[in-house]
């Protein structure tokens, strides 16, 4: 879902720009107030852990291909969006800058739709689902920040008049109504496993060791 | 950073760098959801506003071999963990030993 250079004007790009880094700017509130010792190991490993599974694209119909994003995952395991803003941003200004993917004048877009967009969806989705049970909960809190990132893009990508609205939208969606799915699962996989070995990382509202995550 | 931090780390990477490993030899080449989107509906590719170092992943003037790709995944893993980690000691005020 990296939007290249060339898809959007660059005073829209402006506006995401903007909005991308009043995020960054309580994302870095957040880490100053929530980071110590015991969670910077946890997030800067995730954080090398999304970069290289964003390489790994994964085949679904259509001749296309997808790969998960992560910033549900770190939204509930730090319960909070602000961290998904934080891994996100840093994941993608490296991409952009070093490896090309996604374009530099639309990183602020970027940054918008996959750590803002797909941070606070994954958050409250998790909050919302989590009575129906932890692991369902966090499959389709995986599911929703990616879909609901995908559709946002398809409508700035209509604002900037480089989809039609209707047809980015179904494409969009339908595309990313699949990779979803591996965003749901392997969200799944990487928070029973770090359950497995430290549930005391893991924030209360989804850590095994606390009643709180599987009332 | 105590060893239970330690092993953490390094037990995280060591995932990381296995998927960096694997994924230049098993990640599909098909387009994405949004260059798919945009070849449905006939928007044209566009150019990069600069050139970055290792575009695509790759490591100019040896495309074709994966391995190159693994060395610039590599090279990306650990360069975000450290970014991470700088970062977070940086501003965080328990990271530097202020309450």
């Amino acid at each position: 879902m990296h939007i290249p250079d060339g898809f959007i004007p660059l005073w829209q790009c402006a506006i995401y720009w903007f909005i991308a880094i009043v995020a960054i700017g309580f994302a870095l509130r957040w880490a100053r107030e929530n980071l110590d010792e015991k969670n910077i190991p946890l997030l800067a490993v995730l954080a090398a852990g999304i970069f290289a599974i964003q390489a790994m694209n994964v085949p679904i119909p259509w001749g296309t291909s997808g790969h998960m994003v992560g910033a549900a995952l770190i939204a509930i395991i730090f319960f909070s969006p602000w961290a998904a803003v934080l891994v996100l941003s840093i994941v993608l200004i490296l991409q952009g800058l070093i490896f090309g993917d996604g374009g530099m004048t639309a990183l602020g877009a970027n940054i918008v739709n996959m750590g803002l967009i797909g941070g606070f969806v994954g958050f409250y989705a998790y909050k919302v689902l989590k009575g129906v049970g932890r692991i369902p909960a966090i499959f389709l809190a995986g599911w929703a920040s990616i879909f609901l990132a995908a559709i946002a893009c398809a409508i700035e990508m209509a604002w900037a008049g480089t989809f039609p609205l209707a047809e980015g939208i179904v494409f969009m969606g339908l595309y990313h109504a699949v990779i979803g799915v591996i965003e749901g699962v392997i969200s799944v996989v990487v928070i029973l496993g770090i359950d497995n070995v430290r549930p005391d990382l893991l924030a209360d509202w989804v850590s095994s060791s606390k009643k709180e995550a599987l009332q | 950073m105590n060893t239970k931090n330690r092993n953490l780390v390094i037990g995280g990477l060591a995932i990381a760098i296995v998927i960096a490993i694997l994924a230049p030899f098993l990640a599909s080449s098909n387009p994405d959801g949004l260059e798919s989107a945009a070849e449905s509906l006939g928007v044209p590719e566009s150019e990069a506003v600069f050139e970055s170092p290792l575009p695509d992943y790759a490591i100019p003037g040896m495309e074709d071999n994966p391995w190159g790709g693994v060395i610039a995944l590599i090279f990306g893993t650990i360069l975000v963990v450290l970014v991470m980690l700088g970062l977070a000691y940086i501003i965080s005020k328990k990271g530097n030993g202020q309450e």
